[in-house]
């Protein structure tokens, strides 16, 4: 496969759309290809962040609104918005000194209610979070760089193998291989995005120790 | 002269028949090499432990099956591509039968019943794995399978896969510890409504799905990517891993 073949189906790819072969055919070329491996993890990078994209649904009278917005724009475009501060300068604001004090309270008090409610929950998570960092194993340098220096130690050794290999074992140790560095990427994207996130860091270091295991079981081939 | 005759006919009588014979080794030697490259092996044995048996199961490539049933004895039938070799080996109660690894990648289907007390080691590379009814300890690895363990009442379980999908369906004993993970596929979990357990699932996904057991888990710490917590009086541990896939968690 050559690399503009590769990268056009890269996206296909990373979606799973493509059938078996091409899945396959792109594994084989990514292995030995490292500006389309680099294209693949940008692409990964970019569905990782649009996964992080709040949904934002619009109301349903939206459009209707829109189309109606639209209709009024089209012969003057300042006509609405200054129909509107015409109508909002007609208000009668004049309100008496116990209504001001009424509105002033009412005002203060949701904005305090709101101040505790927030404080109590971030109060509430950062507990949380604390007890759970007490019982994970932090992931420090040290451990990801022996277990990254037993990977490579294996991956010269599985290299070395794979070319005698049948080649359905082949394709299966690709395809599991792709699985893991996917993982990998997607958990050194999560913290990234925040450091302190135990949970990705224990599956981090879950999926380190998961390619150290795939790495020697097919090191014995 | 006489002698030289003699030998000459000799020579002339037993010529065609070694003749023939070759022929016929040959043939024989030849239809026997297709017949062994062509059809599948068969390897079936019967043990019988004295105690509750630990069995180590140690495939490549193919389907495994291991059931339990109501004898004292263990049987295991694998069907085998030819070129697979397989072998077993006897410590006391600790049983190992392996397919030998091999640059052709034959295939090995193994159909193995226990009693249901037998501890079960399951190793694979591709191939899907189904367990029933055991009762003994459970530790499933593989590379590409999907794992189906049905009405397991373990002390302990153990399932990693790097893809496929797990699907759990038993109790979970006082105490015990249940782990299932997978890289790249579902868990899906199913245990009766009064089990009590201590839960610890993590979803890089952001997938997890507790069911009905969500509204009564005490404690619990619920992030995008995990919840811990108890459920009901806790005590068995029950820890579910999967990265790109979802955790669903039922009753039964």
């Amino acid at each position: 496969m050559i690399c503009t073949k590769c990268q056009e189906l890269l996206s296909d790819y990373i979606d799973g759309a493509l059938e078996l072969g091409e899945q396959v055919s792109i594994e084989r070329h990514l292995a030995d290809c490292e500006p389309c491996r680099a294209m693949r993890d940008d692409l990964l990078q970019i569905v990782h962040f649009s996964h992080q994209l709040p949904l934002q649904a619009p109301a349903s009278s939206l459009w209707p609104r829109i189309q109606s917005d639209l209709t009024e724009l089209r012969p003057r475009l300042w006509d609405r918005p200054l129909r509107w501060w015409a109508r909002v300068r007609s208000f009668n604001f004049n309100l008496s000194v116990p209504q001001m004090i009424a509105g002033a309270a009412t005002l203060v008090i949701v904005i305090s209610i709101g101040v505790i409610v927030s404080r109590r929950d971030g109060a509430a998570i950062n507990s949380d979070t604390a007890t759970r960092l007490s019982q994970v194993t932090p992931l420090s340098n040290a451990d990801l760089q022996q277990l990254e220096k037993q990977i490579n130690k294996l991956s010269d050794s599985v290299e070395q193998r794979k070319e005698s290999w049948d080649p359905e074992l082949r394709i299966a140790f690709e395809r599991n291989l792709f699985y893991v560095d996917q993982t990998l990427v997607e958990c050194r994207h999560q913290l990234s995005d925040n450091p302190s996130d135990d949970v990705s860091q224990e599956l981090m270091l879950n999926a380190y120790r998961e390619k150290v295991r795939l790495l020697e079981g097919f090191d014995k081939f | 002269m006489v002698y030289r005759s003699n030998t000459r006919l000799r020579m002339s009588i037993w010529a065609p028949i070694i003749l023939t014979l070759c022929l016929i080794a040959t043939s024989v030697a030849s239809s026997g090499a297709t017949c062994s490259a062509d059809s599948p092996s068969r390897f079936e044995r019967t043990y019988s432990p004295h105690h509750a048996a630990h069995l180590t199961i140690s495939n490549v490539n193919g389907k495994i099956h291991v059931v339990s049933w109501d004898k004292k004895t263990i049987t295991a039938r694998v069907n085998a591509a030819a070129s697979v070799l397989i072998e077993d080996e006897v410590a006391g109660d600790d049983i190992t039968i392996s397919t030998k690894r091999n640059l052709r990648l034959g295939r090995a289907d193994f159909e193995v019943c226990v009693p249901p007390d037998t501890s079960v080691i399951v190793k694979n590379y591709m191939g899907d794995i189904e367990v029933r009814g055991i009762t003994g300890h459970v530790s499933v690895t593989s590379i590409g399978s999907d794992v189906r363990l049905v009405n397991v009442k373990s002390p302990s379980v153990d399932v990693r896969v790097t893809s496929g999908d797990v699907y759990f369906e038993g109790e979970l004993n006082e105490g015990g510890s249940y782990s299932l993970q997978t890289m790249k596929g579902d868990l899906d979990v199913t245990l009766p409504a009064a089990t009590s357990f201590n839960l610890n699932a993590r979803a890089l996904s952001e997938n997890i799905n507790l069911g009905s057991f969500f509204s009564n888990l005490t404690g619990s710490s619920r992030g995008p990517k995990g919840v811990s917590g108890t459920y009901l009086r806790g005590g068995p541990r029950l820890s579910l891993t999967a990265y790109a896939g979802r955790i669903l968690l039922h009753k039964k």
